[in-house]
């Protein structure tokens, strides 16, 4: 694979394969070694790859996969049987909270879904793959895929309204120097 | 279908219309359109999706990780023919050795850092950065000393040094510590992992330079760490540290 194919390749996937990283992966250094594993891999192994059609895919699985190896034993994976009930429908108000936080606080929100639902929840929300390819990047069933966006959605909503309390809650209103004495 | 099978459907449906022909969201967007009440939920849920994306769209990768890809790339896929790598070439000097053939330095010298992560790293890695604490400031300190043979002697001190502070990378989820020290007037990365933790990379190893652009790295290993000298002073440079 020459070096123009390897910078096109590149410039196409690793901004949102970054995004993918750093929803699993917590940290942005962390979710920067995650992407430069996954071209490294790519550049040694992958470049083997015929079908260029199925670079983004692959690449996305590969990060997945380095990411699952990498995790420690003892994280918090979510059974599906402690999954909440049904979830209520979404509303306008959450729609416009959405449109009020900072990119930031909305990943944090991300950020605090089960991984189980995060996984395809931030796959979706890139919007380059579709429910077959995350399907097949996270090797679940569709069905699977449709299920646990379904319940990452829930999760996500309700993360979203602790974040912006917590973001509220920092702020304390300027009461003014009014009563204040210098000593 | 119901419309709460239709929700379940329409849950994964891309509010950027790459989905728009998909034979599997036909019948429920076809119902959504017909019932109201499933037409204004959907409206809603594409709307919370559209703004969640938006937000993820915003956020953009780190400074220099694009040219840190890049970089580490193209020592990667300019590795050499099967017949040329360092596996093969290591195989070739086993036989040889077995078989009494002599001498084989074959593999001594080499354009590339292809097959060896830490010396890609090394070699991609050109940004300046200083380490933290006393342990740090010590290896500095021993590293700047003209009479200092680096590939010899290095006092390192792994577990000491990432307790103290040092910057360390992550390799392939493998620590590194990474040093910077003045010779000569000139800067240079030093980068030093556990052989241990690099058991696909020999062991014991003479001092091996590769090259990228402006950077060159020699790379060596002792049997306990694995090291990587890397600068912009050129092979003879680096060559006189070891």
């Amino acid at each position: 694979m020459s070096s123009d194919v390897f910078t096109q390749l590149v410039d196409a996937h690793y901004a949102p394969l970054y995004r993918f990283a750093l929803s699993l992966a917590k940290k942005p250094a962390d979710a920067g070694d995650l992407v430069q594993q996954t071209f490294f891999i790519w550049a040694t192994k992958g470049h083997g790859l015929r079908e260029t059609a199925k670079a983004k895919s692959w690449l996305f699985t590969t990060l997945y996969r380095e990411f699952l190896r990498g995790r420690r034993r003892d994280s918090r994976a979510t059974s599906l049987e402690d999954l909440p009930p049904g979830e209520a429908d979404v509303t306008a108000e959450e729609v416009d909270r959405v449109a009020r936080m900072d990119a930031a606080s909305v990943v944090a929100a991300l950020q605090e879904v089960d991984e189980v639902f995060r996984a395809p929840l931030t796959l979706f929300y890139l919007q380059d793959l579709s429910y077959q390819e995350i399907a097949d990047t996270l090797d679940v069933p569709i069905g699977t895929v449709m299920s646990r966006l379904s319940r990452g959605k829930a999760q996500l909503r309700a993360a979203l309204a602790r974040e912006e309390s917590a973001a509220r809650a920092k702020v304390v209103p300027f009461t003014g120097a009014k009563g204040r004495t210098q000593a | 279908m119901t419309n709460e099978e239709a929700k379940f459907i329409l849950g994964g449906y891309r509010g950027n219309g790459r989905d728009a022909s998909d034979t599997l969201f036909a019948e429920a967007l076809k119902q959504a359109q017909a019932d109201p009440g499933l037409g204004a939920w959907f409206a809603r849920e594409q709307a919370h999706n559209a703004a969640v994306a938006a937000k993820l769209a915003e956020i953009a990768p780190p400074a220099g990780l694009r040219e840190a890809i890049l970089a580490g790339g193209r020592v990667s896929v300019s590795a050499k023919p099967w017949w040329v790598r360092r596996e093969w070439l290591a195989m070739a000097a086993a036989v040889a050795v077995a078989i009494g053939v002599g001498t084989m330095t074959l593999w001594t010298s080499r354009a590339t850092a292809a097959g060896d992560p830490l010396a890609s790293y090394a070699l991609a890695d050109v940004k300046p950065h200083r380490g933290h604490g006393a342990a740090v400031a010590a290896l500095q300190t021993a590293m700047k000393n003209p009479a200092m043979r680096l590939s010899a002697a290095l006092p390192v001190d792994f577990a000491e040094l990432e307790r103290s502070g040092c910057r360390t990378v992550l390799i392939g989820k493998r620590p590194v510590l990474e040093v910077c020290f003045e010779r000569e007037g000139r800067w240079f990365h030093c980068y030093i992992g556990r052989c241990e933790d690099f058991p696909e990379l020999a062991a014991q190893q003479a001092p091996e330079f590769a090259s990228s652009g402006e950077m060159t790295a020699a790379t060596w290993a002792n049997g306990t760490y694995r090291v990587v000298v890397a600068g912009r002073a050129g092979r003879e440079v680096i060559e006189r540290l070891l």
